[in-house]
Formats: C-alpha cells, sequence, structure tokens
C-alpha cells in the first residue's frame, strides 16, 4: 500500500512535470499553427487576447471557442498543460456555483459569471495554442522585428536556452535540502505536515537557484561583450541578417482572411441569435 | 641542489630572442594593469611576443594574472573592466589602444574557463552562427557551418544545448569562437572542467586548427603532460610578471622551480629527475638541462639507461621490457616486494572467499533505471546491475559519461528510485524510504559545490543535519569537523564565495558531520588546480577512519591508482570491469573501452614492460632501481625527491 502510494506520488513528481515542461517548451512538433509567420501569429493572437473581453455575445464567443478548441488539440499540447487547465476550470465553476447557491443567490448570478469564465477559457486556449507552436526562437525574432528592443527578445531565448539548466539545478538544490533534512516523522492529516515541508523546501530552494545564477552571468555578460552582441545592439545590420529568414507568405494571408471572415460571420449571426 | 642551479641558469638565458622573426601577431610591451579598487598590480610590465601559428601556454598559479593577460588581447581590458592600463600593445596589426572589444575578438577569440556560461544560444548552430550574426557577417550561416565542419560537430547541429556532454559543449564553445575566423584562439583552462580523455579531444582539435590552419593557439594551462605534448612554448606568470618564456623542454625541466608554483612537471619528467637523483647522477649528469617530457621520450631514455646501467653492472640483470624466461623470476620477485611496500591493502576480491566476511552495506539486485526523455521514451542508464559493496572498501567508479556513475551514487543515496530490482542500503530498500531517512546512513556530496549550499555561511551548512536531528551537542561537533577541514576561519563565508579547493574542503565538511556509514562522492577533484588535488587526495586517503565504505565517481586516474581499493568500470549502464588498482591498469583494452586514460606513470611502465604496471613515481623508482640502488637512495636528502602527488 505505502509502495503503491509511494509510486502514485513519484509519477506525480517534480521529474514528471519536469519532463512534460521540456517537452512542451522543447518538442519540437510541426503543428497546424507552426506553419505561419510568427509576426502574423502574434497578431492573430493579440486579437483573440483582446477581443472576448469586448464581445458580450455568447453565440461569438461559443462560436469562438470552437475553432480555438480544434486549433489547440492540433497543436499537441501537453497533457499536463490540459489537466491543470481543467482543474482550474472545474474548480472556478463549482466555487461559482456553490457560492452563488450558499448566498442566497440563483442561477441568475450564475450565469454571468460563467460568461466571464467562458472569455478566460477562450483566452487561455488561445494563448496554449499559439505559444506551445511556436518555438521561443521564433517568437523572440517576431519581436525583434515588431520592434521591441534587442535586449528584450534576446532575453526570450536566453531564458529559453537557460530554462532546462535552471531546472536541472534547482532541482538538485531541492535533493540538497531533503539528504540533509528531516522531514516531519507523524505526516499528520492528508500528510499536511509533510506536504507543508516539502513546500517550505520547494520555497527556500530559490534562494540559492537565485545566488548561483547571479554568480554564473558573471561570463555570460563577457561573453556577450566579446561575441559581438552589444555591438549588434547598435549596428542594424545585424537585426537585418538575423530577420532575413521571416517572410510573410500568401498562406499567412489565407490564415488571417479564413479567420477574419469566420469573425464576420459570427458578428452577423450574432446579430441574428442570442442565447 | 645542482638542479636547482640548473633552473637557476636556464632562468637567465631564459627570454627566448625571437624577435627577428617578421611581424608578431602579439606584441605586448611594458605592459601594466591594476583593477579598480584593487591593491595591487594584476600585471606588472609585461613583455610578450608571439609569433603567427604558435602554440604557447601560459602556467602559472591562481591570480598571477593569466586570464587577465588575456583580456588584455581581445579588448576586455580596458573597455571592459576600467582599470589603469599603461604600455603597448599589438594584435593582428591593430594598435589595441585604439581599438574597441568589438574589432578586437573578432581576430582574438577566446573559450572561457567555465565555458558552459559562455553558451547563450538554444541550440549548437545557433551558438555556432551567433557571433559572426552579430558582426554582421552575410555568410554568417556559411561560417557557423564551416566552424562546426572543422571540429566535427556536424552530427550535433541540431542539437539542444542542455542535451550536450561537457566536452561538446566545449567543443560549441570552441566552434563559437572559430566561426569568426580569428587569427589567435585561447583557451582558458580546457582540461579543468573536462574529464582527462574529453580535455585530450579538445587539444587534439586545438593542434589541428594550429597545423592544418596556422591558428595561433594560447592556453592558459598547468597540467603539464597536456603542454609537453601540444605546446611549443611556455609563459610561466607569477604575480602579476612574466617569469620567464621558454620552450616547453626547457620550460618542464625546471621541475623544482615549477613544484615551487604548484605546478607539477609531467610524471614521466619527475620519474626521470628522481631516477637521476636517486642515482646519485645528478652531480655528473654535467649539468643536464633538459629531461624527457612526453611519454615516448622518456621511454626511450629509460631503455637506453637500462642498457647502459646493464653494461656497466654485469651480473645484474636488466630490469627493463623485453622479458626472457630468467628476467621473469627477478621481475616476480621485485614485484612482490613493491606491492608489500606500496600496494593497496587487501584487494577487495578476497572478501567473497573470506569466511569471516565483512558486513554487506549495499546490495544492487537486479536493478535497473531509466528516466523519460522529452520523447516520453525510456532511457536506460542502469541496466540490470547486481553488486555488493562491503565495509572497508574504497571503491572507485569509473567510466566515459553517461555510463551511469553519478546514477548509480543517486540511486544509493534514494534521490533515484530503481524502475525495477530491489536496492537495500544499511538495511533498508531505498523504494520504501524517504532520502531524509537514508541520509542517517548516506551522505552524498555532489559533483558541483554550488548546489550543496543551501544556507549563508559555511556553518550553518555543515550544521545543518546535525541541526535538524537535534543532536546533542551538535555544536562542538561541527567545530571540530571545521576545524579538521581547516574551516574554522571561513565557517561565517558564504560557500558559494570560496574557491574551488575552499568549496570542496566545505562539502566534505557537510558530508562528514551527517557521521555517516558510507560516503558517495561525484567526482570530488574535478575542476581543482593541482595542490588543491593533492590535498583532497589526502583527505579521501583519511576518510577511512570516519566511514565504513567510500564510493567515489571519477575520471581522475591518478586517484584512483593511488586511493581506491576497489575499482568498478562501469559502461552503458552495466559493470565491465569490478576488480583493484593493480589489475585495473593491466587491462589497457578495457580502460580505452571505457574511455579512460590511465596515469601517465602506469603507460610508462607498461612500454618498459613492467608487469604488473606500477601506479606511482615512487614506486616505478623502486621497481626500477631494485635492491642494488636502496643504499644510494638511503642516503639521499629527503627534499631531493618530489612526489608525484596527485595531478
Amino acid at each position: 500500500m505505502e509502495a503503491i502510494k509511494q509510486n502514485l506520488i513519484d509519477k506525480l513528481s517534480v521529474e514528471q512535470i519536469k519532463i512534460e515542461l521540456m517537452r512542451t517548451a522543447f518538442g519540437r512538433q510541426s503543428t497546424f499553427l507552426s506553419r505561419f509567420d510568427p509576426r502574423i501569429l502574434i497578431i492573430w493572437y493579440s486579437f483573440f487576447a483582446i477581443a472576448p473581453w469586448f464581445i458580450h455575445n455568447k453565440i461569438i464567443l461559443l462560436g469562438l471557442l470552437v475553432p480555438i478548441i480544434v486549433l489547440t488539440l492540433s497543436s499537441k499540447v501537453s497533457p499536463l498543460v490540459l489537466i491543470i487547465m481543467g482543474v482550474g476550470l472545474v474548480s472556478e465553476i463549482s466555487y461559482i456555483l456553490l457560492g452563488s447557491l450558499l448566498f442566497g443567490g440563483s442561477l441568475a448570478s450564475f450565469w454571468p459569471l460563467m460568461t466571464l469564465t467562458l472569455k478566460i477559457l477562450l483566452i487561455s486556449l488561445a494563448s496554449i495554442a499559439v505559444f506551445s507552436s511556436m518555438d521561443p526562437e521564433k517568437l523572440s525574432d517576431a519581436l525583434l522585428s515588431l520592434g521591441m528592443p534587442a535586449q528584450f527578445s534576446f532575453g526570450v531565448s536566453y531564458g529559453y536556452r537557460m530554462l532546462p539548466i535552471l531546472i536541472e539545478e534547482y532541482h538538485n538544490i531541492i535533493h540538497s535540502f531533503r539528504l540533509r533534512g528531516r522531514s516531519p516523522q507523524r505526516k499528520g492529516i492528508f500528510g499536511w505536515r509533510s506536504l507543508v515541508y516539502l513546500a517550505a523546501i520547494s520555497v527556500r530552494a530559490f534562494y540559492p537557484l537565485i545566488l548561483n545564477t547571479a554568480k554564473r552571468t558573471r561570463t555570460t555578460v563577457e561573453a556577450l561583450e566579446v561575441r559581438g552582441f552589444t555591438y549588434s545592439l547598435v549596428s542594424p545590420d545585424a537585426k537585418k541578417l538575423k530577420l532575413a529568414y521571416l517572410r510573410i507568405r500568401p498562406l499567412d494571408f489565407v490564415f488571417l482572411g479564413c479567420s477574419l471572415c469566420y469573425m464576420i460571420a459570427l458578428a452577423v449571426a450574432g446579430q441574428h441569435f442570442s442565447l | 641542489m645542482s638542479s636547482l642551479q640548473h633552473a637557476a641558469a636556464a632562468t637567465m638565458t631564459s627570454r627566448a630572442a625571437d624577435s627577428s622573426a617578421p611581424t608578431p601577431i602579439i606584441e605586448m610591451n611594458d605592459v601594466s594593469f591594476q583593477y579598480p579598487g584593487a591593491e595591487g598590480m594584476a600585471l606588472q610590465e609585461i613583455r610578450l611576443t608571439v609569433q603567427p601559428g604558435e602554440f604557447i601556454a601560459i602556467a602559472g598559479t591562481n591570480g598571477s594574472g593569466k586570464s587577465t593577460l588575456c583580456k588584455c588581447l581581445n579588448g576586455l581590458i580596458p573597455n571592459y573592466y576600467v582599470g589603469d592600463l599603461s604600455g603597448s600593445i599589438q594584435v593582428a596589426g591593430m594598435d589595441a589602444s585604439n581599438e574597441t572589444v568589438s574589432s578586437l575578438s573578432r581576430k582574438v577569440t577566446y573559450v572561457f574557463q567555465d565555458f558552459e556560461n559562455q553558451l547563450v544560444r538554444p541550440t549548437v548552430y545557433d551558438e555556432a552562427c551567433f557571433a559572426p550574426l552579430n558582426y554582421g557577417y552575410a555568410d554568417y550561416r556559411q561560417r557557423g557551418e564551416r566552424a562546426l565542419a572543422m571540429l566535427g560537430l556536424e552530427p550535433l547541429r541540431d542539437q539542444w544545448i542542455w542535451q550536450l556532454s561537457g566536452g561538446q559543449k566545449h567543443m560549441t564553445a570552441l566552434a563559437g569562437a572559430l566561426a569568426l575566423d580569428p587569427d589567435v584562439i585561447i583557451v582558458d583552462e580546457p582540461v579543468a572542467q573536462l574529464d582527462p580523455y574529453h580535455a585530450k579531444l579538445i587539444y587534439d582539435k586545438l593542434a589541428m586548427l594550429n597545423k592544418q590552419y596556422g591558428k595561433t593557439i594560447i592556453v592558459i594551462e598547468h597540467h603539464t603532460e597536456f603542454i609537453a605534448d601540444y605546446c611549443d612554448k611556455v609563459v610561466l606568470m607569477d604575480s602579476g610578471t612574466i617569469r620567464w618564456i621558454k620552450p616547453v623542454q626547457e620550460a618542464l625541466s625546471c621541475v623544482d622551480e615549477l613544484a615551487a608554483l604548484n605546478i607539477l612537471p609531467p610524471q614521466v619528467t619527475l620519474a626521470v629527475r628522481n631516477w637521476e637523483a636517486r642515482r646519485g647522477q645528478l652531480a655528473a649528469a654535467t649539468a643536464r638541462q633538459l629531461y624527457p617530457i612526453t611519454l615516448a621520450e622518456a621511454a626511450v631514455y629509460f631503455q637506453k639507461d637500462m642498457e647502459a646501467v646493464d653494461a656497466r653492472q654485469k651480473g645484474y640483470q636488466p630490469q627493463a621490457a623485453l622479458p626472457s624466461t630468467e628476467q621473469a623470476e627477478t621481475i616476480s620477485g621485485r614485484e612482490s616486494q613493491a606491492l608489500s611496500l606500496f600496494a593497496n591493502p587487501v584487494p577487495a576480491l578476497a572478501k567473497a572467499s573470506d569466511a569471516a566476511s565483512p558486513q554487506e552495506l549495499i546490495r544492487f539486485a537486479n536493478v535497473s533505471y531509466g528516466y523519460k526523455t522529452i520523447t516520453r521514451a525510456l532511457h536506460p542508464v542502469i541496466r540490470d546491475l547486481n553488486l555488493s559493496i562491503y565495509e572497508g572498501e574504497r571503491i572507485a567508479l569509473v567510466g566515459n559519461n553517461g555510463a551511469g556513475k553519478s546514477t548509480l551514487l543517486k540511486l544509493i543515496s534514494g534521490i533515484r528510485r530503481p524502475n525495477k530490482g530491489e536496492l537495500t542500503v544499511c538495511g533498508r530498500l531505498t523504494k520504501r524510504h524517504s532520502p531524509e531517512q537514508l541520509s542517517e546512513f548516506v551522505s552524498f556530496i555532489y559533483q558541483h559545490p554550488e548546489e550543496m549550499f543551501i544556507e549563508d555561511s559555511v556553518r550553518k551548512d555543515v550544521e545543518f543535519f546535525p541541526k535538524a536531528r537535534k543532536k546533542e551537542g551538535y555544536s562542538a561537533f561541527v567545530d571540530e569537523v571545521l576545524e579538521r577541514l581547516r574551516l574554522t576561519k571561513l565557517q561565517d563565508r558564504d560557500g558559494r564565495l570560496l574557491s574551488g579547493g575552499q568549496q570542496r574542503r566545505a562539502t566534505l565538511a557537510i558530508g562528514l558531520a551527517m557521521r555517516p556509514t558510507v560516503m558517495l562522492l561525484d567526482e570530488p577533484t574535478a575542476s581543482l588546480d593541482a595542490s588543491s588535488r593533492r590535498e583532497m587526495t589526502a583527505m579521501l586517503a583519511e576518510l577511512q577512519d570516519q566511514v565504513k565504505a567510500t564510493l567515489i565517481a571519477t575520471h581522475d586516474m591518478q586517484l584512483v591508482a593511488e586511493w581506491a581499493n576497489r575499482v568498478i568500470v562501469m559502461h552503458n549502464g552495466r559493470v565491465l570491469l569490478d576488480t583493484d588498482t593493480r589489475s585495473l591498469f593491466r587491462e589497457l583494452h578495457v580502460l580505452e573501452q571505457a574511455g579512460l586514460i590511465p596515469p601517465q606513470i602506469t603507460l610508462l611502465s607498461d612500454r618498459l614492460g613492467l608487469e604488473p604496471p606500477c601506479l606511482s613515481v615512487d614506486e616505478l623508482q623502486s621497481r626500477l632501481t631494485g635492491a642494488a640502488f636502496v643504499d644510494t637512495a638511503e642516503q639521499l636528502p629527503r627534499e631531493e625527491v618530489i612526489t608525484s602527488g596527485s595531478h
């Protein structure tokens, strides 16, 4: 019994989460969305991130949800991400329901709150679909091309490079705590003492991580200097060269056009029907 | 005595007179530099001329100004580190004082000591293209590709940086430097962070770049065995000044001078030097200035010398090579003598047959372990392993990268659990116990000390374990541990800010404060300089009174030779060989398969046909000398013989 429990904990372990995270970031899968120019995707995404806040028609919102769900599924998103989202969604809906019923409300107050949930769902799914399809390198280049400062776009891609190393180091530091620490003798109800113990470690492990990172950046900064990064910030050639590969092709316009047509159709439909 | 005089004489004739040659690629004249806010000068009156196509080693102790010197060449000093710089520096036809970092560092590229932090891009290919892209070369892709091709890195082209091994990362950093098509490549301590096998690969590539492409190579290096094999010239630095510049053989023959600066000469050079000293030939050898510095040279030397000795002393059997039936007896006779003097006590293999066998501490029963890769496929690391570890064992785990050494240690410590099979540690199944529970018996010292410093002072780190367990009187015990490891003065410092050797000592203190039954250490001598390494080896030898068994995963074959009493060679997650040190070095093909390089002295004794091979310079000495020379040896003052230490 104990072994099975331990096994289950292992399955939900840091290790597992690590793999899923890495998979999301470094999976290198080609998906439907990854075919398009990253700048087009960013523009497309920014519409879906903002527009839902100003749309109150549920028909339109639900109409938007359908293609977004399809796109999310086509992006081969890690199940872990979907599960986390699912858990978040279910718990949100249930607490809204409980809240409105407990405090004397009725379904009348429940409905508008559900609209909010729907909007949030829409936006999060769009984010997941776009960002898991777009490799951070392309994102970084797209940002640069759209006029973001080079330091910022470099930061995105450097973060991408460092992520696995930081995760690994964080994990090792947590082990360091565990290899010297002492877990609570009595686990408490639902193992709350153990949970508190582990939670405390996972927070404390950030400090050594941050200090170690600060230490190692010294070389990084020198290396950036000698490898011409500072030079590239002031030279227009480097930027031009770097972004030369980004091309907006007819396919991108087709994608934008289709999206636009769909939106118009939805808007028309929203005029005639309502929920 | 007289060797010191030689050294002094050599110093006098030092400054190589090669100013006659045409336009040097680097010319430094009376260069001095002081870091802002620093008290002393970092560089003082440096005069250095480097011709195109030279392969130069800069040696010196920590803080002697080696890196500072090199940073003057690519403009980091004084553009990035603003300080007081005087004197003139000419690099590739440019006057450095009029140039920027960006113009200089296209001609002079730099591979840092902690090269991992110099890699800033996600993939190998991106990394190779990074610098040319930044400098706006339209052909940056071709440059990147070409650099990868020159180093044979095409197969890794699309790999993520984080997936690479240390050696591959270093190659990638080199490719990133090479892509600029520089005239000068500076590599800062390549051997420090790599195992000898991969360090050799890097040096082979550097030699190729030097010969085939005419690149000028400057390495900051104190591993003299590499200097001897690859470099033309040695620049010896000492507290900010250049002590001398000499051709490599002359430089490495200054055995005593180098040793005084904590730079150990090649083992073979030491062997020859001690051999001559012991035979009392030093004076007679009439101002011999040059010793053999490479394995091949030393082998020739000893073979010749043996023959000479043999001719002189008729009736005494020659000790070297070409074993005949007559000699076999002599050698084996001497072998037993040497074994009694130098061999490690009780080969581990004896325990199986021993009736009163020592306590079994750890048992692997059909253990397999693997981890999931990002394709969710299981990557096996340990395959169906059966192994027992007993009290009193000092085990060296050796094998190439990815052989499963570190994973084996992690399994014992409980931070990894077997996928299959059962692993028992001190009577407890690791599956059923948390790392916290296992830590009562096992302490695991990581390869990277920074990952063990979880508090803000050394003392707090050392007392973390006993304090968490509220051990009685732990404070006094911690005092004692700190004292034993000479950390008392450093106890309030943050572990991260200590030097490499101090960090290792601190992690050892952390381990000892846990009063473990079994101690696990992952690469305890990696990236240490010669003196810290020697110190570490000595401390590891003391461990055996504190713990019942020790396991060390290492690439350091000298440590293996001098410390272990059982060696486990791992390959692809399996045990390839489980033996004692002496038999290990007999199995040269197994070592080769596992990507291991035996100590130079072992290779030398192998070339001389000594069976079994010797493990240390002293041992070679005594085996070669045999009974005939024992008397002279005893008369020799102790200081005359420099022992090899760990290197």
